[in-house]
């Protein structure tokens, strides 16, 4: 049983380990990894001897604690070993590189690494990624902990447990790590958003790429446009197309816009029909005007409809809309006459038809009206949503009061925040 | 069609290596320049040929990093060189940078007393708005405005035109290089070299191409954009040499400062220059003030791990929030206080930048070199003697410059 207990790798780091005559075998350089059940494990020691690089198998050592490593071999057994990029490294792969902290939704930098012997193994059961192991490393743990004492404080434990970790780099992916991808997918999307702004491009691309679909839309619309574009056009043409369907049509019609037109063309081309065409459609109007912020896809029924058949109705069309709470009425030229509520139409008594309770005197604003004048409509009357209307009174579509609350505060996310 | 779309992706990319090239000429390097050209007249001139070729090679070599790894410099040394070494290189970058900071602030405060506005009001004002920035958020606009007022540096290639130098003599100067062997005009050509090729300059280079995501088909505009920035610093410098060249020089005017230039300038260039001096000297200290302390909050936080951001809170980023406001604050009130030894905490800063240096370029040519991070985008073989020569040449003089420094001559 060579590990019991815990110990952290900056802790063994460099020391030697000993052969059972106890001669110096060399120093330890590094630490192999490999896939176990339930977690990853140490399979053998990266020595290093004047410039000789040795490989230690786990099998082969006899005790392993923060003061003693010693082997059951002597130096004519172990082998000299070459780095490749096949096998996972601790200090090469892990320690120091940025990861996703999926609990506290943000990145962080690996400090150290905490090994815990459980079945004779030396698993890799957590990361440190506070100050106490930025100490640690730097050798003034104790030093650390007496200086905040002074300020009556005590240096905080900050590890990660191994299952809560999303590895950026897809080299890592060798070990298993299924859990944590869906709890990144689990992440609020705005959490997403903020942390790919804030790893590389590629690790961006890596992480979005393994994202939910539905997800990955949400995030998509909650990053900033550079990023956005950054992003969509790394990916591959199907999946790109595959989330921006996924997106509301608004919101598709943003991120296409900031393409290159020909990036644009390519993945509309590949869309269904009916969706590509609604963003099209959006696509012709300028980005701050009501038709730029407008959606099309709205519930509006004629006004003979009686109550009883617009709720049936109502769950059918409600699953591929956005923003409910309105029900427009419609003329059969599609001309809007009138609009209702969701809590009107549950009040209702369900014979009434839909003429008899509608609002006809109703606010509206055309595609070309300012997005300044839209949100002040909508402040003003204490709307959820306005319908935009053609010069004919043919309704178009709807601005929602999270589109316009998007221009008032934009998100954090789509803000600069990474560096200078 | 073609040339349009050509130029619109150029326009897409530039940037970042014109953007670091306006804040290097900060208000130490407009200084450094100034003392230069009103000590040696044209002497100097010949220098800026081969520290523009320096320049070039280091940027180059930063940007390319940026471009194919899509992390900043002190990311890669945090993940390649581990935290010991990041950690003590973080610590004199903090402390080389605060006496950056100060420089700035003391440029802010000598070009407003010029215009005989009070440093007692205008450095608080200027520190506190800086401040506000981040707290803010806005602070994107406030760099845009400032670099576009960096147009005003073309000011000085104009007061160097306006001061009519002997062309002849400044071309020849230019291209036939000159040495005079007392120790302070090495001083000045190690100076003008420390001021113009430093340390943080390289962290922000690769910071805000990785930023930009630049793709790597597109990395030869990224190239095109630092050599045009290169060329751009050198050629300020230039003229600023030229200026006080031209007009102190012969009048045998010694000066110590960028404001005692403007001030000296009146004479012989006219109220004018003076003014216009003085704005560009109050531009890019405000510009070299808000940039410097921010971009050190930043690169230590990101090596280290630490929340960084200029929206969050001193709760939520306390290391970052704490660096940057620590860094204004102590740098604007050493202003303030008379008697205070700025003149021994700026040479402090540069000896602190030339102890910097080699290992930042130590580190930017083993990483640019590493194949494992760079793939097949590692320096030729033929370049690398050319960086290493550069590199090599650097350290040499900046080590010249810091045994000088310690024990200085007597003239």
């Amino acid at each position: 049983m060579p590990l019991f207990g815990e110990l952290f790798v900056s802790e063994i780091l460099r020391k030697s380990v000993l052969d059972p005559m106890g001669d110096d075998l060399g120093r330890v350089k590094d630490f192999i990894v490999v896939k176990g059940e339930p977690l990853p494990r140490v399979s053998a020691l990266i020595l290093e001897k004047k410039k000789d690089i040795y490989r230690l198998g786990w099998e082969h050592i006899g005790i392993f604690n923060k003061r003693i490593i010693s082997a059951r071999v002597y130096t004519s057994k172990i082998k000299p070993y070459e780095f490749s990029e096949d096998d996972l490294l601790i200090v090469r792969d892990i320690l120091d590189k940025q990861i996703v902290d999926a609990n506290g939704a943000k990145v962080v930098r690996v400090n150290d690494v905490k090994l815990e012997g459980i079945n004779s193994n030396a698993c890799l059961t957590a990361v440190d990624v506070g100050m106490r192991g930025i100490m640690r490393r730097l050798g003034i743990e104790r030093r650390g902990e007496d200086l905040y004492r002074v300020f009556g404080k005590s240096l905080p434990q900050t590890l990660i447990r191994w299952n809560y970790i999303q590895p950026l780099e897809p080299r890592l992916t060798t070990i298993s790590l299924t859990v944590p991808r869906q709890m990144v997918s689990a992440l609020h999307p705005a959490d997403i958003a903020d942390i790919i702004s804030k790893v590389s491009h590629e690790e961006g691309v890596a992480l979005f790429e393994g994202l939910d679909p539905d997800v990955a839309a949400e995030a998509l619309h909650e990053l900033q446009p550079d990023v956005q574009k950054a992003i969509i056009q790394s990916l591959d043409k199907d999946f790109a197309s595959d989330i921006v369907e996924r997106m509301p049509p608004d919101e598709a019609a943003d991120v296409l816009g900031n393409l290159p037109s020909e990036k644009a063309k390519e993945i509309l081309e590949s869309m269904e029909k009916g969706e590509a065409q609604d963003i099209q459609e959006l696509l012709g109007h300028e980005e701050d005007t009501a038709g730029g912020l407008m959606t099309n896809e709205f519930i509006a029924y004629p006004p003979e409809l009686p109550v009883m058949d617009v709720i049936e109705k109502f769950k059918i069309d409600a699953h591929d809309v956005e923003i409910v709470y309105y029900i427009y009425i419609i003329d059969e030229n599609k001309k809007l006459i009138g609009v209702t509520s969701l809590k009107e139409i549950l009040l209702s008594s369900p014979n009434v038809p839909l003429s008899e309770i509608m609002e006809t005197k109703l606010k509206t604003v055309t595609p070309d009206t300012d997005q300044d004048d839209v949100a002040e409509i909508i402040s003003k009357y204490n709307l959820l949503a306005i319908p935009v209307v053609d010069t004919n009174g043919v309704l178009l579509g709807i601005v929602t009061i999270d589109d316009i609350m998007d221009i008032l505060l934009p998100p954090l996310s789509k803000k600069r925040r990474k560096r200078v | 069609m073609k040339y349009t779309k050509n130029i619109l992706l150029f326009l897409s990319i530039i940037g970042p290596g014109i953007i670091t090239a306006s804040i290097d000429n900060d208000a130490s390097g407009i200084t450094t320049y100034s003392v230069a050209g009103a000590r040696y007249g044209y002497f100097l001139l010949w220098t800026l040929i081969p520290i523009t070729i320096a320049l070039i090679v280091v940027q180059e070599m930063a940007a390319r990093m940026g471009v194919i790894t899509g992390k900043g410099l002190s990311d890669l040394i945090r993940e390649n060189y581990g935290v010991r070494i990041t950690f003590f290189m973080m610590i004199v970058l903090l402390a080389a940078n605060f006496g950056t900071t100060t420089a700035n602030f003391a440029g802010w405060a000598a070009s407003m007393e010029i215009f005989s506005l009070s440093k007692y009001i205008m450095v608080p004002i200027g520190a506190f708005s800086i401040w506000l920035l981040v707290i803010r958020g806005s602070y994107r606009v406030v760099e845009r405005v400032l670099l576009i007022a960096c147009l005003l540096y073309f000011g000085y290639v104009l007061s160097g035109f306006m001061a009519a130098p002997k062309w002849s003599e400044v071309i020849q100067s230019t291209v036939i290089p000159r040495v005079k062997l007392e120790p302070q005009f090495i001083m000045l050509t190690i100076a003008i070299i420390g001021t113009t090729i430093t340390p943080w300059m390289q962290f922000y280079l690769q910071s805000s191409i990785a930023e930009k995501g630049i793709k790597k088909e597109d990395y030869r505009i990224s190239k095109l954009d630092v050599v045009i920035g290169c060329l751009i610093t050198n050629i300020i410098a230039f003229f600023i040499i030229v200026t006080c060249a031209t007009t102190l020089f012969p009048h045998n005017i010694r000066i110590n400062e960028a404001s005692e230039a403007a001030i000296a300038l009146k004479p012989f260039a006219g109220q004018y220059a003076t003014t216009l001096f003085a704005v560009t000297l109050a531009n890019a200290s405000i510009l070299g003030a808000i940039i410097v302390p921010l971009a050190t909050a930043y690169y230590i936080c990101e090596a280290m791990g630490w929340e960084a951001g200029v929206n969050k809170s001193f709760k939520e980023a306390p290391q970052f929030m704490w660096i940057y406001t620590v860094l204004i604050v102590v740098s604007a009130l050493l202003v303030l206080i008379p008697g205070a030894p700025l003149i021994l905490l700026m040479v402090l800063s540069s000896f602190l930048n030339g102890i910097l240096l080699p290992f930042v370029l130590i580190f930017a040519l083993s990483l640019v070199n590493n194949k494992r991070i760079m793939g097949k985008y590692t320096n030729p073989k033929g370049y690398n003697y050319i960086s290493w020569g550069t590199v090599v040449v650097l350290i040499t003089l900046t080590t010249a410059l810091l045994i000088m420094s310690v024990a200085p001559f007597k003239n």
